[in-house]
Parts: C-alpha cells; sequence; structure tokens
C-alpha cells in the first residue's frame, strides 16, 4: 500500500483539525487519524510522530482532556474528549484560518 | 502556559512517558490489524507497522519535551550533584552546618524574643498606637515611673493628640475557689483601658463608669476554672472576701499584663486628682491611644508643651523645676520590653556577629577548596559548560548548605524557645509568651540562605575569572581568605571584649553586699484576710514558736521583690511650696524586722510591739534618708508625715540595697505593721538554716486556712533573680565569644596550613640552599601575625562603635576599660599565634629531600 507524501501544514492547522475532529465526539488517537485521513480523502496522512505531540500539545493547553477506556473492538484506548476552553479556541482557529486562506487566495489570484 | 500546569505535568512525567508509550504501542496494534483486514500478509503489515517505529519514538522525544521543564531538571541535577560532593566530605559539612545552625538558630531565637517583648509587644493588635505617660523626676533619680492621679486627669484632657487614656494599678487577689483560697494576678482599671488597645470582649460586656465589683476574665481562666462556659456572666465570684459579677470575658489574643487572670474597675478619688497632689501616690500606669493622624512625636511635643505650663504656673521655685519634672511617652513596645530591650538588642548583634564570623569561616573553607576544585571546573568548562552554569552549581551548593544549617538551626531555636519560656527573670513576665511563629522562621530561613548566599559569592567570583594564570589565583584567593580571617578575628575581639566587660560587672555585682545578711532567709507573701483583725499577731506567735526557726518576722514589702511604696512625704516645720518636695520607700515590718535581717540600728531605738494603734505615730529611717535630708543634723525626735499622719523618727538603721543590686536604694522610712499597714499583701521573713518554705505554709494554714500563701523563696533567690538578666546575658554572650573566637582560630589555623601544604616543594627548596628553619618558621608565624593583627585593628575600630551596646549594663567598669583591651588583644594573638605555630613548625621541618621527590 503506497503512502503518499504528507503535504507540509501550517503551524497550528493540525491541533486545528484535532480539534475538529473531537467535536464529533470523544475519539483515540488512532480513531483521530483515521478520521482525518478518511475525510480528506487520503490526501491528509497523520503519522504518530506529529499526531502524538500534537495531543500532547492540546492536554497541557486544557483543550482536550484524556482518559483511558475501551475501543469499539475492545482495546484499551486513550480516549481524548474536547473541553469547553477547546470549543472556543478551535472557533478562534477557524477563524484565523478562513482569514488566512483569504488571504493567501487573494495573493494566489493577484496577477 | 501557567507554570502551574507545567509544573504538574513535570511531577507527572514518568507516569506520562509510560502512559504515552503505551498508547503509541497501541496505535501500532490497530495499525496491524487494519492491514490484516485489508488483506496485507502478515509479514509485510508487521513490518509496515515497525516502520512507524521511529516516528513513534520520536513523538516521545518530544512529548517528553513538553512535559519537563528544562531548568527545573538542570537545577535538580545541579542540586543533586551539590548534594553528592557534600556527602563525600561530610566532615566539613557537618562542620559548615551546625556553623550555620548555630547563627541562625541564636538569632532566630533571639529575635523571636524580640517581637514578644518590643517588635509586636505580647501580639496585641495596636500596639503601636499606644503610648504609655510616665513621670521623670531627675534630681530625684526617678525615672519613668507611675504616675499620680494628676497626670491621668491631664493626659486625659488632651483630647487633641489622645483617644483614650487608661490608668491601671497592678493588683493580687484572693480568690475562693472550692474552699482552697488561690492568688490571681491582675489590674484594676478605667473603662477606657480597652478601647485603649481597641479590644471587644469575647462575651459579656467590659467595664462602664458605673461598675464597682464587677470582673473581666481573661480567657486562659474563663476556660481553665470555667470550662469555657459562656453562661459564666452575671455569676458572682468572690476576691478579697468580697462578691464581684463576672460581666465579660477578654479575647484570647489580649493579654495584657501577660500575666494578668483578671480586671477589676479602678475607680480614682477626686481629691486624688487636686493639682497638689502631683507626685505624691505614684501608682497608676497609663496608657493612651494615639487619635488617628496624631505621630507619637505630635503627642511629644503637646505632653512637653503642657510641662513647661506647669512649671510656669508654679514659678522658678516650684517643685517641679526643682526636680527637673518630666511626663515621657513611652511607646508601648518599649514599656513591655523594659530591661529587657538593651540585652535583647545587644545579644542580637553579637547573634549576627557570631552569624558572620561563621560565615567568613565557612567562605574560607569553600576558597581553599576551590583550590583542589580547579580541574572539575576546567573540565566542564572545556566539554562545554557556561560560565553561568558553573558558577549556579557553586552557588546552588553553598545555599544547600545554607539550607541545612537553616533547618537545623530553626530545630535548635525552637529547643531554645522552650528554654526561654521557663525563664523567669524580672519584667520577663511576656516570656511564657514567645513562640516561633511563621514570621520568625521565614526570617530564620532566609538568614541561613543570605548566608549560604554570602559564602558562596567569593569562590564563585574567585572562578569566574579564568582568565588569570593559576599564580595569580593563588595569590588572589590568599588575599581573600586573609581578609576573612581578620574580619573574624575583628568580630572575635569585639565579642570577648564586650563578654569580659559584662562578665567584670557581673562579677562586681555579685561581690555588692546588701547592707543585711542575706543568707538563709527564707521569705513568702501572703494577703490580708477581711475580718480577721487577729490574724498578723497569731500569725507572728505561731511562725515564733516553730524551734526550728532562728527568728520569724514580718514586713512588706519584701527585700528584692520590686522594690518599696515609693511615696512623698514632708517634712514639721519646713518650707514648701505646692505639692510635696521629698520622696522616699515605705516600708511597713513588724519589730523583729532588723533583727532578722541583722540590719545594725545606728542610732535611737528600734521599733517595739509597744508602739500600738493607739500610742503617737512613730518611724525609722536608714542612713541613707538621714543624709538626705538631715545632713549634719541628728533626725531622731523630727517628724515626716508620709503615711498615716505625723510620725516621729525614733530611730536610724543602716541603708540598704532592697531593690536591686546595682543601684543605691532611695531613702527608705520603716514603720511598724502595727500603726501602719498600706499593702494588702503581708510578706513573712524567716531565718533558718533548715528548709523552711513547708513549715511557713502550715503557720499560716493553722492561722487562718482561707488566706493564700505565694512566691516563696529565700531572699537570696530573689537576689538571683535580680541578676537574671544580666547572668543570661553574660551566659549567652560567653557562648558567643567562644564560639567566634574558636571560628576565628580555626580559620587562621586552616589558612596557613593550606599555604604550608601548597609550598611544601617551595620550602624544600629553600631549605636545600641552606635557608634556616628558624627562617622558615618565622615567617610564617609573621603572616599569621599580620592577620591575626589587621582583624585586632579593625576589631579594635569597630568596639569603639559598637561599646555603647553594652555601656547601660556596666557596673563598676567603664565601657572603655584599658586593661580589658590590653587583656583581650593579649589572650586572642597569643591563641592565635598558637594556632599559627603548629603549621609553622611544620614548615619548619620539612625534610627538603622528601619534599622535592614529593610531586
Amino acid at each position: 500500500m503506497a503512502i503518499s507524501a504528507n503535504p507540509e501544514l501550517l503551524p497550528g492547522t493540525l491541533e486545528m483539525l484535532i480539534l475538529k475532529t473531537l467535536t464529533r465526539g470523544p475519539n483515540h488517537g488512532y480513531g483521530i487519524a483515521q478520521h482525518i485521513t478518511r475525510v480528506s480523502q487520503e490526501a491528509l496522512r497523520i503519522g504518530e510522530g506529529s499526531l502524538y505531540p500534537a495531543l500532547q500539545r492540546l492536554l497541557m493547553s486544557g483543550w482536550a482532556e484524556a482518559e483511558w477506556g475501551i475501543s469499539e473492538t475492545n482495546r484499551k484506548a486513550r480516549f481524548y474528549k474536547i473541553t469547553p476552553a477547546g470549543r472556543k479556541q478551535l472557533a478562534q482557529e477557524v477563524r484565523d484560518f478562513d482569514f488566512q486562506l483569504a488571504a493567501i487566495a487573494r495573493v494566489m489570484q493577484a496577477v | 502556559m501557567r507554570l502551574w500546569t507545567r509544573l504538574s505535568y513535570w511531577f507527572r512525567r514518568r507516569r506520562l512517558e509510560r502512559d504515552l508509550a503505551e498508547e503509541i504501542r497501541l496505535h501500532g496494534e490497530m495499525l496491524e490489524e487494519q492491514f490484516a483486514g485489508n488483506g496485507t500478509p502478515s509479514d509485510e503489515a508487521r513490518f509496515a507497522a515497525q516502520r512507524r517505529f521511529g516516528s513513534a519514538m520520536a513523538a516521545v522525544e518530544q512529548s517528553r519535551d513538553q512535559w519537563s521543564l528544562a531548568w527545573l531538571d538542570s537545577m535538580l541535577r545541579d542540586l543533586h550533584f551539590a548534594w553528592r560532593l557534600l556527602t563525600r566530605q561530610p566532615m566539613f559539612t557537618i562542620a559548615a552546618t551546625l556553623t550555620v545552625a548555630f547563627g541562625v538558630g541564636a538569632n532566630t531565637a533571639i529575635v523571636s524574643v524580640l517581637e514578644t517583648a518590643l517588635l509586636n509587644p505580647l501580639g496585641l493588635r495596636h500596639a503601636d498606637r499606644v503610648m504609655s505617660p510616665r513621670v521623670t523626676l531627675e534630681k530625684l533619680n526617678m525615672r519613668k515611673v507611675e504616675t499620680s492621679a494628676v497626670e491621668f486627669r491631664e493626659t486625659q484632657s488632651m483630647t487633641d493628640v489622645f483617644s483614650a487614656v487608661a490608668a491601671t494599678e497592678g493588683r493580687y487577689w484572693t480568690w475562693q475557689v472550692g474552699g482552697e483560697a488561690a492568688r490571681v494576678v491582675g489590674r484594676l482599671v478605667t473603662p477606657e483601658f480597652f478601647q485603649v488597645f481597641g479590644e471587644y470582649p469575647a462575651i459579656g460586656r467590659f467595664f462602664t463608669p458605673e461598675d464597682r465589683n464587677s470582673v473581666v476574665l481573661s480567657d486562659r481562666l474563663w476556660r481553665s476554672q470555667f470550662g469555657a462556659d459562656p453562661s459564666v456572666i452575671g455569676r458572682v465570684v468572690t476576691l478579697n472576701d468580697e462578691p464581684h459579677h463576672i460581666v465579660g470575658v477578654a479575647p484570647a489574643s489580649f493579654r495584657f499584663p501577660a500575666s494578668a487572670q483578671i480586671w477589676t474597675p479602678l475607680t480614682i478619688e477626686p481629691k486624688r486628682m487636686l493639682d497638689s497632689q502631683r507626685n505624691s501616690v505614684m501608682n497608676l500606669g497609663l496608657f493612651a491611644r494615639l487619635k488617628d493622624g496624631v505621630t507619637p512625636e505630635q503627642a511629644i511635643d503637646r505632653v512637653n508643651r503642657h510641662v513647661a505650663g506647669v512649671k510656669a504656673n508654679e514659678g522658678s521655685g516650684g517643685n517641679s523645676s526643682k526636680f527637673n519634672y518630666k511626663i515621657e511617652l513611652v511607646p508601648f513596645g518599649r514599656y513591655i520590653a523594659g530591661d529587657l530591650r538593651q540585652p535583647l538588642l545587644l545579644l542580637w548583634g553579637a547573634a549576627l556577629l557570631v552569624l558572620f564570623t561563621g560565615c567568613a569561616n565557612i567562605a574560607g573553607l569553600l576558597l581553599a577548596r576551590t583550590a583542589t576544585r580547579r580541574n572539575e571546573i576546567a573540565i566542564r568548562i572545556s566539554v562545554g559548560a557556561t560560565t553561568r552554569q558553573i558558577v549556579r552549581q557553586l552557588l546552588l551548593e553553598s545555599l544547600l548548605l545554607g539550607a541545612l544549617g537553616g533547618a537545623a538551626g530553626l530545630g535548635l531555636a525552637a529547643a531554645a524557645i522552650s528554654l526561654v519560656t521557663r525563664l523567669t527573670i524580672p519584667g520577663g513576665t511576656m516570656l511564657p509568651l514567645v513562640s516561633l511563629n511563621g514570621r520568625m522562621l521565614i526570617y530564620g530561613f532566609a538568614l541561613a540562605l543570605l548566608s549560604g548566599l554570602v559564602f558562596g559569592l567569593a569562590p564563585a567570583i574567585q572562578l569566574l575569572r579564568q582568565s588569570q594564570s593559576l599564580e595569580l589565583a593563588r595569590s588572589r584567593r590568599k588575599g581573600f581568605q586573609y581578609l576573612f580571617v581578620a574580619a573574624e578575628v575583628a568580630t572575635a575581639f569585639v565579642l570577648v571584649v564586650m563578654t569580659t566587660l559584662l562578665l567584670r560587672s557581673l562579677w562586681a555585682v555579685q561581690q555588692t553586699q546588701p547592707g543585711f545578711d542575706p543568707h538563709h532567709v527564707t521569705t513568702a507573701y501572703t494577703l490580708k484576710p477581711k475580718n480577721d483583725p487577729g490574724f498578723l499577731d497569731r500569725l507572728q506567735s505561731a511562725l515564733r514558736s516553730n524551734p526550728t526557726f532562728e527568728s520569724a518576722t514580718l514586713g512588706s514589702p519584701l527585700p528584692f521583690s520590686g522594690g518599696g511604696f515609693t511615696s512623698g512625704f514632708q517634712i514639721r516645720n519646713r518650707q514648701r511650696s505646692g505639692g510635696p518636695m521629698w520622696h522616699g520607700e515605705g516600708y511597713m515590718v513588724a519589730p523583729e524586722y532588723f533583727h532578722v535581717l541583722r540590719l545594725p540600728l545606728l542610732r535611737g531605738r528600734g521599733l517595739s510591739s509597744s508602739d500600738t494603734p493607739k500610742t503617737p505615730l512613730v518611724c525609722i529611717v536608714d542612713s541613707n534618708f538621714a543624709e538626705s535630708f538631715f545632713p549634719g543634723q541628728d533626725p531622731i525626735g523630727e517628724e515626716i508625715f508620709m503615711y498615716n499622719g505625723w510620725a516621729r523618727i525614733v530611730g536610724v538603721v543602716a541603708s540598704s540595697r532592697g531593690t536591686t543590686l546595682e543601684a543605691n536604694s532611695r531613702p527608705s522610712v520603716y514603720y511598724t505593721l502595727a500603726q501602719v499597714w498600706r499593702f494588702p499583701s503581708v510578706g513573712i521573713l524567716v531565718r533558718s538554716t533548715a528548709p523552711a518554705g513547708a513549715a511557713i505554709r502550715e503557720a499560716v494554714r493553722q492561722t487562718n486556712a482561707s488566706v493564700a500563701i505565694y512566691d516563696v523563696k529565700s531572699i537570696e533567690e530573689r537576689m538571683g533573680e535580680t541578676l537574671g538578666i544580666r547572668r543570661v546575658t553574660s551566659a549567652l554572650l560567653t557562648t558567643f565569644g567562644a564560639i567566634s573566637l574558636l571560628l576565628a582560630i580555626l580559620g587562621l589555623y586552616g589558612v596557613i596550613a593550606q599555604v604550608v601544604s601548597e609550598r611544601t616543594r617551595e620550602i624544600g627548596i629553600r631549605m636545600a640552599l641552606g635557608a634556616h628553619p628558624a627562617q622558615i618558621l618565622s615567617q610564617f608565624m609573621l603572616q599569621g601575625a599580620r592577620s591575626g593583627l589587621l582583624g585586632l585593628g579593625l576589631g579594635f575600630a569597630a568596639v569603639l562603635y559598637a561599646q555603647r551596646w553594652v555601656s547601660g549594663m556596666l557596673y563598676q567598669v567603664e565601657a572603655f576599660d584599658i586593661a580589658t583591651y590590653c587583656a583581650a588583644i593579649l589572650v586572642i594573638l597569643s591563641l592565635l599565634l598558637i594556632a599559627v605555630w603548629w603549621p609553622a613548625r611544620r614548615a619548619s621541618r620539612i625534610d627538603p629531600q622528601q619534599a622535592l621527590r614529593h610531586n
């Protein structure tokens, strides 16, 4: 199975994607990575090397909480849950991202 | 990110790491499972999963960086390293810890006492706004004594500077509890008393001007006698055979006087407030609360203007001008600390000096060690340590030493304070309240860390100069070390001089004879019973009938129990204007008093049992009185008016020191108890070579079982107590002086010994070239002597300044006593030379052959 080149994300974007994923409900690391890959139609592949540090940053900032639980396949897994502060942060990041995207688009479309 | 979140992660970092590793392993398992589900061959699936291993490890690494606090980690590493260094040199560590511990412990204990006595007196909340107006009659040698009612009336009317003024009178009562007679201590107070201190009752109320037989209980008495029962209000208790209503309980935090168990209302007869009564009966302790916004200086100024007005009114011939009358406002803290203030400040200064000597000593030792650590540090720098890291490491080491010493020192302080609270010395009623509170713990620990910083700085600075050559570094280091030794010698000299002066004073005081024979006299106080007119006679015969007593008598106040009853008096046929012109100490005694104390009668007759209330009032004066008021005349036959009317002087006894040994007593007058009995208490004096305490108690109990007896002590014990402050101060100062002297000697020895060992090779060469051992010996001796002399010079300059700390405590010794100074210089110098002689002699005995082969 070929692994497509992972496009470099803008800094902070990964956290935003994770938080967005968590708004659907608590999920474990594997599930989060799967979800992002699936929804992005395999355009974004998240490796553990970047996923787990990002999750740690979310935990330390208080935007997410983690708890051990049992996965849908009856495995032990650590579930992440978005906190109210995380929702606020997500809203802020989405606004910033839209603003940045629009700005980038304007630059790219200018002749 | 907030620090505490980071810290909480840092503390949990081990578990977090385990969790993360586990999580990533599970992630891998899920992936394998997914590959398997996709139909990927299992080998390939595992391989694919394992390829991710590297990135998984990177994840752990990255996360670990987030959890860790770099500075904290490296500091802990340094601390761990420092600890290992310290445990590797246990002797040095123990010596340094003990040095700091002693300095910090002594300081903290002394400051704790200072806090209770002076800085935050008795822990009262508004003490800084309270001042005690007290009277000084300079020409009569009366300073800051209690006042008459006139000053109370006057200060009370100064509403522009004082918001409340209260008068108080100390008092003992007999308290009847379940058939037993107990003595309770307290004060009579005017209604403003609690207002002055801004206090509200815990339960009930405080006094109103209408209160007469009321009582306010202290929290302690309320708990011990009434089990903290809130329904005590309104209950009646019997004090001195009179019923008193309990109207309130003071809050637990209010403990003034420190020993007070109850307070009752003080009413002052209006006629005592008349101007003519100024200085007549001076028995009121006044306390005034400064009005908000008024500074102590403004109040003092106001009072001074008032006194100037009084003097102007009386005219230049008035007593106030003649005796240099003053009203002084004593800050409450100074009032409470009293005679303890100066010794405490002295001891505090001495303890700081000891700590300073200790720091200089440890700094010297640490400097000596930097010589051996140069290699270690060079290696650390060459593998990339920055100067800052090295300095941090060194400071951390000394801070750790400081912290160890501080912890041990606080333990010492706690032990010392538990001793202090059991000390009984006059004016020390606040001592049981001393405790090691939070502020004192902070003070002690901060002092310890500061010491660590101070003695750590020198080696750190020294190592910072990397550029200098080895030789330059060595000579610089030596310079530092000699300077430290000189500083140690200087402080040791200051302390030794002060100690010697105090010890000489103590010795001189102890040699002073009180003027009567104080040996084998047991004394006690008992309280006058109501409704028992024959009590005194029966008590005397009960005492006399005891065959083990050589002799027995009554009299009050007892010698060395706080002095006589100071009163103004008049002399028949002498002109005077305004208030009373003369003051003397009144004593009321039984006729055998002079016989029991072996106080010789100089002229006339003694008091006799035939002097009764029905016969003319007579008195006896002491020779001090006769010389002061009847110089060159015979006082016998003259009449004075002190108590109960005109009394004829019938005899003169030798004067004696009855208050303190240090000061000549004031002119004294003796009345017979049968004619004048002014005190609620009466003293018992028994001369007996066998212990008499139990027999005295028995005699009192047989005479009247409802009478309390207290304060059973020999006169020698009482004399010892008046020396208490002096003895404790001298003992502590001796300890401090000895320790700092020992530190100075060890310091000098250490430096010279190190120099000798460093220069063994050089000495060997010189000896091989023909240097004489005596030359080598004298060279090192001179080096040591130079440093010692520099220290003595510094110390001499310092003591010129510091002698003022002791000057008030000296007795028959001048603060600048040449003999003491010379002796101190000689003793210290010879001790230092002995300390230097040891290593110097080793240097002179170096065998050139061995020294050259060595190294």
